[in-house]
């Protein structure tokens, strides 16, 4: 049921019009002097959500091409940010879009470092400052409407559906045309994404971080993670029972005590009786 | 010693361990209770809150349906246009915008300003055949011929002309740099109606006299470089039919420079049919840094040369890097024919900045040498207009008599995308000829050229719908432009022709005299270095969709 949206590359021409959407959407301000949107110097920031970054290279060493890249959160399918939140401000929902709750946020900035992607950004501007990302425009999503940029794009360089069925698609279309990469960019990327992309130039050389495991990220730590609340409820039980035992010798050691002291009371009648009673019990005991 | 903190050690206060800390116990009011806070009472409250928080958190108590949190995800306060709001996966018709290259050299875009409309979408892949009217993926550029018709339809103005005012006003401020401006015939007709005038009104004199307060130089009327194309390309037309010259008809006009680097991209074997005169606005250019400089004896070095043009691919044009012609006739490659093309919007917007009562200033005259005009020349902003001028004069050269019959050549008027006439000249027999406007009709045209079944001798081409006067740089009276605006700029134009004196680019005395003092005969050796061009085949910067309606119409 996880809904994604596979991207073509190819056909992108760089008019921006998905950022405009974006902005317009979410109500972001454009911040496009300190960072633009589009353009080669685009990048995601508290701002912006998705960006078109232009990339001039050269495709098979000897003819430029230009290629557009947009870019925004892939929504992973075990998304990274969600398990190291334990505000529980990131969620993946059932639709596929990981949403970002802000009340939730405590500001740690845990996410960031646990995108591969380095999605999510920080309001490093704002005077009482959360995480920004991507949220698929959710609330757009949960009405069956696709998001905001898919929506807008006059050449069809995305396509929103079931992420299964796009995934059969991608597979398609790069098999059937020679120009393609053999590569599904989010299939298997840390995880897989529900953003998949397919290009004509190899991924590495438009900005995409081809280092990324293919492992869900979330399961390198979730053995230990789980484990934590049996580690708790052990510790929980040591410190307990060091509590009685301690507690119980003390009450003992008190008895035990009481009983000397009423022995040398009754021992020591007659000689001791001008003595302060507490100064006889410190010396007893020690 | 054996420390326990709390109520059970109370017995050992006394000594100080722990004391209690006591509240209201100095007051004497009988009526209040003391509330004894210890610090492991404290603990315990410390640690119970704690440990609901935890498990809360832990167990997922931050979901939404337990309301104990916000219910708001990020995102999704803003709008999008109501076109984009349908369920489903549905591509909305009209969507998105252009692509705009950064670097355009003639429009720009204010992205805060966009609202997805998708009007420039429709005008330029329906209206002009540029976007979707090639294969992606892209190559190397972003396919535009700069026409500038978007910016007429965007209703929220974000897409506009690359604004070089303040250029002019820094070489008018240079003292070493002498200022010299050309207007463009159909800029004329449609500034007025930036100062509230009624569309179409003619107010050449208030330009002239605009320009002139600006602090300009010198003005000249392209007008009169329109009589000059008609002597160069009519020339060219009548060697092209008599065979003298052997280049393939039908001849296509060239002054159009939206169509010419349209030609390029999707018609580069169509090349060779184009006029190789140049435009009106470079050929004024190369004479004002050649035949004027010497006149006037001013180093052409220090002319800059302005133009204000209804179109804004005539900025693209004047940096075409071939347009140099007076450059390499003076020994300096780096002199440009044209140093500047500012469109009829930025004129208004520099003299309002200027602050002129535009529509009160007493009318002047431009200045001689470079500026009289036939009525021939006039009409070179109307679709069929570059035709019906281009006809008076090859008549006379191939008829050697006046084309009296000639003077309102009616099948080419008007606002219909493509007109086609066929005229009967003496010694020649039948002359036939097309007109066509808007670069969506082009397409029938080119593909019968291309096939060989066209057996046009001329064809003139406008980019921008009812030509030069609904141009990319001109005022937006109607948004999306509209025919009324359209008839009207026309009207008055064709009006100025009616009222001129010489109807005849050829008799125009300037024109003779330059031909006679300077230039030689047309078509001459002097006039190919200074008022011929050549062209690019910037086909390979994109991949031309194949256009089989065109075919199978016929």
């Amino acid at each position: 049921m996880s809904k994604g949206v596979l991207v073509n590359l190819t056909k992108c021409i760089g008019c921006g019009g998905c950022t405009v959407a974006c902005k317009m959407y979410n109500d972001n301000k454009w911040v496009d002097d300190r960072s633009p949107s589009s353009g080669e110097n685009a990048q995601l920031a508290d701002e912006n959500w998705t960006v078109v970054k232009q990339f001039k290279l050269f495709k098979n060493d000897d003819t430029q091409v230009w290629r557009f890249v947009k870019h925004q959160c892939l929504h992973c399918q075990s998304p990274s940010c969600v398990s190291a939140c334990f505000a529980r401000a990131f969620q993946k929902t059932d639709e596929g879009a990981v949403v970002y709750f802000p009340d939730n946020c405590v500001g740690c900035r845990y996410c960031m470092i646990a995108c591969p992607f380095k999605v999510p950004k920080f309001e490093w501007q704002t005077p009482i400052p959360v995480v920004t990302k991507c949220v698929m425009c959710y609330g757009r999503l949960k009405d069956g409407k696709s998001p905001a940029c898919v929506s807008v794009c006059p050449e069809g360089v995305m396509k929103f559906g079931e992420r299964e069925s796009l995934l059969r698609e991608a597979k398609e279309t790069i098999a059937n045309d020679s120009r393609y990469v053999k590569h599904i960019y989010g299939e298997e990327e840390a995880g897989g994404t529900s953003w998949i992309y397919i290009s004509d130039v190899p991924f590495e050389k438009i900005g995409f971080n081809t280092n990324v495991v293919k492992k869900p990220l979330p399961s390198y730590t979730s053995f230990y993670m789980k484990c934590t609340p049996i580690f708790g409820a052990i510790w929980v039980i040591i410190l307990t029972a060091f509590y009685f035992i301690t507690k119980r010798r003390n009450t003992i050691k008190k008895q035990s005590a009481e009983l000397s002291y009423k022995k040398t009371t009754e021992n020591n009648s007659d000689q001791n009786q001008n003595l302060p009673e507490n100064k006889i019990v410190d010396k007893k005991i020690e | 010693m054996v420390f326990e903190l709390g109520e059970e050690n109370s017995d050992l206060s006394g000594a100080g361990g722990c004391e209690p800390c006591q509240v209201d116990e100095s007051e004497g009011d009988s009526g209040a209770e003391s509330v004894e806070v210890s610090r492991r009472g404290f603990l315990k409250l410390a640690g119970f809150g704690a440990a609901v928080g935890a498990t809360v958190g832990v167990s997922g108590g931050c979901d939404a349906d337990l309301g104990l949190v916000a219910k708001n995800p990020s995102g999704g306060g803003g709008w999008l246009p109501d076109q984009y709001n349908a369920s489903g996966n549905f591509p909305v018709q009209v969507r998105g915008r252009v692509p705009i290259d950064p670097t355009n050299p003639s429009i720009k875009r204010d992205d805060q300003k966009c609202i997805l409309c998708g009007q420039c979408v429709e005008v330029c892949s329906k209206v002009e055949t540029v976007m979707h009217n090639y294969e992606l993926p892209l190559i190397d550029d972003i396919p535009c011929v700069c026409c500038g018709q978007c910016t007429l339809w965007c209703p929220t103005g974000a897409i506009s002309e690359v604004d070089d005012t303040h250029l002019l006003m820094r070489a008018i401020e240079d003292p070493n740099l002498h200022v010299v401006i050309q207007t463009a015939p159909s800029t004329r007709v449609a500034l007025g109606e930036e100062f509230g005038l009624p569309v179409g009104t003619n107010v050449e004199g208030c330009q002239v006299a605009a320009l002139n307060r600006i602090g300009v130089d010198k003005i000249f009327d392209t007008n009169f470089s329109a009589d000059l194309t008609i002597m160069e390309e009519g020339t060219e037309l009548v060697k092209r039919i008599t065979g003298e010259i052997k280049t393939p008809l039908p001849q296509l006009t060239s002054c159009c420079p939206g169509w010419v680097k349209f030609c390029e991209y999707f018609y580069p074997d169509l090349i060779p049919h184009l006029s190789s005169a140049k435009s009106p606005m470079t050929m004024l250019g190369a004479m004002i840094k050649t035949y004027y400089a010497e006149k006037s004896n001013i180093d052409p070095k220090k002319i800059f040369s302005v133009a204000i043009m209804p179109c804004t691919a005539k900025k693209f044009e004047a940096i075409r890097p071939e347009m140099n012609h007076s450059g390499i006739k003076n020994g300096d490659p780096t002199i440009r024919d044209i140093d500047l093309v500012l469109t009829t919007r930025e004129l208004a917007k520099l003299i309002k900045r200027v602050g002129l009562d535009f529509v009160n200033l007493p009318p002047m005259k431009y200045d001689s040498l470079l500026s009289e005009y036939s009525g021939a020349g006039a009409i070179f902003g109307v679709t069929g207009g570059v035709m019906e001028a281009a006809v008076r004069t090859a008549y006379h050269l191939l008829a050697g008599e006046p084309p009296k019959s000639l003077l309102n050549l009616e099948p080419v008027r008007g606002l219909a995308g493509v007109k086609e006439a066929k005229l009967n000249i003496p010694n020649v027999g039948d002359v036939k000829i097309a007109v066509v406007s808007g670069l969506h009709n082009s397409h029938k045209i080119l593909e019968r050229i291309r096939n060989g079944s066209g057996d046009w001798h001329f064809v003139e081409f406008m980019a921008c719908p009812g030509g030069c006067i609904s141009g990319g740089g001109q005022p937006r009276s109607a948004v999306p432009p509209s025919d009324a605006v359209r008839s009207a700029r026309i009207n008055s134009l064709y009006s100025a022709d009616e009222k001129s004196t010489i109807r005849l680019s050829h008799e125009n005395h300037e024109i003779k005299t330059i031909y006679k003092d300077y230039l030689g005969k047309p078509n001459g050796e002097l006039p190919h270095e200074l008022l011929h061009t050549h062209y690019t085949d910037r086909s390979k910067h994109l991949t031309a969709k194949i256009k089989k309606t065109g075919s199978e119409e016929k």
